[in-house]
């Protein structure tokens, strides 16, 4: 290598993607109707707002209690089931032990589901049942498969085929195959995905509760449409809390269960 | 006993990959099947409990109640039921690795229990005695709440076996239980495996001539979907010569490797 391979000719592939990139990025701008002179002003303007939510009103924190509650429990419940839904489609998506056909049909529905936002989940609900935390359950659960069915039924087919085979050979039937072989295998990941899966549910059940669900969501969105920022400050704060400290101990479950796996 | 008439299997491609392979085995028999790779033998092994069905012929063994089956022809429960009575040992990575020792001995006998009592793990007190007396005869008791992904491949092997004593089986089949496995470790589980065939069939598939010649009281030699060699476990060098053909110096090589342990191995406790 010489000298000459640092020079700056080396950027010229470069130049155009870039030229590229930045025309995209402008035309974006342009159509959606983008300044840089309105960003400026929003931002300040943003400032400004906060300023006004500041301080929180804190006579309001022991009535978003119990929203707050109904937020973690519509998460949990959602999870719950979510998991388990999510466990069954898995079992019937795993090439090792479902057939063909069955496999190929539940993977495209894990599929469809991922390809689905979780709010157009909730509103064809809202529209079943009426508003309320069963809707916002019900939407959490269905919502896990895209993620959690695909994410188990990848654990399940690395599953080493010979041990299947040789429970087989024993005589057991699919389902004792599944019960002593397959969970066992799969409990760490199982346990570990619903963890994280659980995490991203409590900040979907805010975003739901605002649209339908109910919770502290609800609140939020209720405080700010009636323009007491004080009240939404408060809600906002809680909702901070909540998802931190649900990731926190998440993240330390899921530490401690990974020690476990290693182990094996 | 086991009776194997003429077996044929092709694949896809149209290659015959079993070509009228036959042989009976009585108890009291440990038969060693030997043979260049890519000759049938795990064929043949996979045909004996029903994971693979052949294209034709006949694989007739003692059922469950005593009455003789053709696993070939039966329906997928009835094969079920035949294989409660049919023990296999693989190349030692079947085992569930997040289950203790105990746990995969018990699952010898999944096909015997009903499923709820499956589901539960609900073995009785006398099931969990047996099985630990069946880690017992291979001195792994002292290992059985111990997880078999923590365990060497020398003791996940033992832990096969005692799962295979534990299943009390009418016909024994290995495949290829000691080709993962260093060459003391190897004679250990042969000791194992021998003394099972006193009372039911034993049939393996091995790649070491050597030890086929030690432990096996018959050898059956398939190249080419065939069986070219049944009888003596004692082959003679042109014998071999013929069975292996250009892998031959490869297993000569192999063969070696023993004579550098010392002594006979004996059967002790592993910690």
């Amino acid at each position: 290598m010489t000298w000459k391979d640092f020079s700056l000719k080396r950027y010229r592939k470069y130049i155009l993607p870039l030229i590229i990139l930045v025309l995209v990025t402008y035309g974006a701008a342009m159509v959606c109707g983008i300044s840089y002179g309105e960003l400026g002003r929003g931002l300040v303007s943003g400032v400004v707002f906060l300023g006004h939510m500041f301080p929180p009103d804190w006579s309001a924190f022991n009535e978003m209690l119990e929203p707050a509650f109904q937020s973690i429990i519509i998460a949990f419940l959602g999870t719950f089931f979510g998991a388990l839904l999510s466990l069954i489609m898995a079992l019937l998506a795993a090439a090792n032990i479902s057939n063909p056909w069955v496999r190929n049909i539940t993977r495209f529905l894990i599929g469809v589901e991922r390809s689905l936002p979780e709010i157009v989940i909730l509103l064809l609900l809202v529209a079943a049942f009426g508003l309320g935390s069963m809707p916002g359950i019900i939407a959490l659960a269905i919502s896990c498969i895209g993620m959690l069915g695909k994410l188990l039924a990848d654990s399940i087919e690395e599953i080493d085929h010979i041990m299947i085979e040789s429970m087989q050979s024993v005589g057991a039937k699919k389902i004792q195959v599944i019960f002593f072989g397959v969970l066992p295998q799969i409990l760490p990941n199982l346990i570990s995905y619903t963890l994280f899966r659980f995490e991203l549910n409590i900040r979907l059940s805010v975003i739901l509760g605002a649209v339908g669900a109910g919770g502290v969501g609800y609140e939020l969105d209720y405080a700010f449409n009636m323009l007491e920022y004080h009240r939404a400050f408060t809600a906002m704060l809680i909702i901070l809390v909540m998802v931190f400290s649900t990731e926190q101990l998440s993240y330390f479950l899921r530490k401690w269960i990974k020690v476990d796996a290693a182990l094996k | 006993m086991l009776e194997v008439k003429q077996l044929i299997k092709s694949l896809p491609n149209g290659r015959k990959v079993l070509n009228g392979i036959s042989f009976k085995v009585e108890k009291g028999e440990f038969v060693g099947i030997l043979g260049p790779s890519g000759a049938g033998k795990t064929l043949t092994l996979r045909c004996l409990n029903g994971l693979l069905k052949p294209d034709s012929g006949s694989v007739v063994v003692q059922g469950t109640d005593g009455k003789r089956v053709d696993i070939c022809q039966i329906s997928k429960r009835e094969l079920r039921r035949a294989r409660q009575k049919i023990g296999v040992i693989f190349q030692g990575n079947h085992l569930v690795k997040r289950l203790s020792a105990l746990e995969n001995v018990m699952i010898g006998r999944l096909g015997q229990i009903s499923t709820f009592r499956s589901i539960l793990y609900g073995f009785t007190d006398a099931e969990a005695a047996e099985a630990v007396a069946a880690l017992e005869k291979v001195k792994m008791e002292h290992m059985a709440d111990v997880r078999t992904g923590n365990m060497s491949g020398g003791e996940m092997q033992r832990v096969a076996i005692a799962r295979a004593i534990f299943q009390s089986p009418t016909l024994l089949l290995a495949d290829e239980p000691i080709s993962s496995l260093d060459p003391s470790n190897a004679r250990v589980i042969m000791k194992l495996i021998k003394p099972l065939s006193e009372n039911i069939p034993v049939v393996g598939v091995f790649h070491q001539p050597d030890m086929t010649a030690k432990y096996c009281t018959r050898v059956i030699a398939i190249k080419d979907g065939k069986v070219i060699y049944d009888g003596d476990p004692h082959l003679s060098e042109n014998l071999l010569a013929e069975i292996y053909g250009e892998e031959l110096q490869q297993i000569e090589a192999n063969k070696n490797i023993p004579a550098l342990i010392p002594s006979e191995p004996t059967l002790v406790h592993t910690s």
